[in-house]
C-alpha cells in the first residue's frame, strides 16, 4: 500500500489498467485522466481510440469488446451526461461490459460553477441506471477499484465506473 | 434494392446495423450470425463498426447507418479519417427522412451532403450514389479495395416494420461472438 501512495495517481491508474487487462482505451481528454493519454499512446499493449465526445467512446468501444477487447473509457464528470443514452440502451440492455475511468468535478475545492450541477450529479445519473460507481481517494482504493470494478464489469458483463476524486488528483490525501 | 444487391456479394463480413428501419430492413434480407443488430444507441452503427474494424484488422466490417442517425454524430466521420482502417466500409442509406416515426425531413432532405461531410472530414473514398448500378459497381470496389469507405446510397424508403427482428439483444450479442470467434 504504502508503495501505490508514493506514485502519482496517473501511474498508478496506467499499471491499474494493464494489470486488469485492459487493452482497448478511449478517452476525451481531462486535465487529470488526459495526463495519461502520452503512455497509454506510447505503449503497444493499448489499442487507442481517441474519441470526438464520450457517447462516441461508448460506442467505439462497444465494437472492440464485440471485436475481442476489454476496453475503458477515460472522460472529465462533465463527459458523463454526454453518454447516457448509449449506455442505458446499448449496454445496458445487450450484454455489452464497459470500465469508465472518471476524472471528478464538482467536488471538494472545484473552481468552475459550470462543472459543478454535472460533476455532483455523476453518481446521481450512474445510480439511476443502476450501474456501480465507486469513488477512489487514495491511489490504494484507486489500483483496488480499478481492479474490482474491472473484474465485475467483465464477468458480470455490466458497465462499471471509478471516479478519481479531486483531492487525489491534485495529489492531497484523505 | 440495394440491400439485396449487397446481400448478394457478400461472403464472411461483419455487418452492423443501426436501429429501427436499418436493422429490420436487413434483417428481412437475411439473418446472419455475423450480423450485428443495434435495437438502441443512434448515432452508434458507425463508431461500433470502426471500433470492431481496428480491433480485427483481417475481418471487413461493413457499418449500415441512416442519415438521422449519421446526423447526430458527425465526429464519427472524422474519427473514421483518423483512425484509417482499411476494411471499413460505412455505407449510409440517405431517404432523407426519419422512416421510423413516421417520415419527418432530415437535414439530409434539406440539402445537407453527408458524403461531401465524409470528403471534408478527409475520407479519400467518399461517394454519393444515386442509382442501384452506381451502388452495385461501388459497392463492389469497396469490398476488394482497401478503405475506409463511405457510400452515401440515396433510397427510398418503404421498410416492412412489421417484419422486425425478434427484441433480443443479449442473444445476438452472444451470438455475434460465437460467429466471429471461429
Amino acid at each position: 500500500m504504502s508503495d501505490a501512495e508514493d506514485l502519482p495517481w496517473t501511474e498508478v491508474l496506467f499499471q491499474a489498467l494493464k494489470d486488469a487487462k485492459i487493452d482497448a482505451i478511449s478517452y476525451v481528454p481531462d486535465e487529470g485522466t488526459g495526463a495519461l493519454v502520452p503512455a497509454i499512446e506510447a505503449d503497444p499493449f493499448f489499442t487507442v481510440f481517441p474519441a470526438t465526445r464520450e457517447e462516441e467512446g461508448v460506442g467505439l468501444l462497444t465494437g472492440a469488446f464485440l471485436g475481442g477487447k476489454k476496453g475503458a473509457l477515460l472522460i472529465q464528470a462533465s463527459g458523463v451526461g454526454n453518454l447516457l443514452n448509449a449506455l442505458a440502451s446499448v449496454n445496458l440492455t445487450a450484454d455489452i461490459p464497459l470500465l469508465m475511468i472518471i476524472g471528478q468535478r464538482g467536488g471538494l475545492g472545484e473552481f468552475n460553477p459550470c462543472q459543478t450541477p454535472g460533476g455532483r450529479a455523476v453518481p446521481a445519473y450512474l445510480s439511476a441506471l443502476g450501474v456501480s460507481c465507486y469513488e477512489a481517494g487514495t491511489c490504494a482504493e484507486l489500483a483496488d477499484m480499478v481492479d474490482g470494478a474491472a473484474s465485475y464489469a467483465f464477468t458480470t458483463r455490466q458497465p462499471a465506473a471509478v471516479i478519481v476524486n479531486q483531492h487525489l488528483q491534485k495529489g492531497k490525501r484523505r | 434494392m440495394a440491400m439485396q444487391q449487397l446481400h448478394k456479394m457478400l461472403d464472411d463480413e461483419v455487418v452492423v446495423s443501426s436501429l429501427a428501419c436499418t436493422t429490420i430492413d436487413w434483417y428481412q434480407v437475411e439473418d446472419r450470425p455475423l450480423n450485428f443488430y443495434l435495437f438502441g444507441g443512434m448515432g452508434m452503427a458507425s463508431s461500433i463498426a470502426l471500433g470492431m474494424s481496428v480491433s480485427m484488422p483481417s475481418r471487413r466490417i461493413i457499418g449500415m447507418e441512416g442519415d438521422g442517425s449519421v446526423l447526430m454524430n458527425l465526429g464519427s466521420l472524422a474519427s473514421i479519417s483518423v483512425m484509417k482502417p482499411e476494411n471499413l466500409i460505412l455505407i449510409i442509406w440517405d431517404n432523407e427522412v426519419y422512416e421510423s416515426t413516421g417520415g419527418q425531413v432530415t437535414h439530409t432532405g434539406r440539402g445537407v451532403d453527408l458524403s461531401a461531410i465524409s470528403a471534408a472530414a478527409g475520407i479519400k473514398q467518399s461517394h454519393l450514389v444515386e442509382t442501384p448500378q452506381e451502388f452495385e459497381r461501388l459497392a463492389s470496389r469497396a469490398l476488394k479495395e482497401p478503405g475506409p469507405w463511405v457510400i452515401v446510397a440515396k433510397v427510398v424508403g418503404d421498410v416492412d416494420k412489421s417484419k422486425a427482428p425478434p427484441w433480443r439483444p443479449v442473444y445476438y450479442t452472444h451470438r455475434f461472438l460465437d460467429a466471429v470467434s471461429k
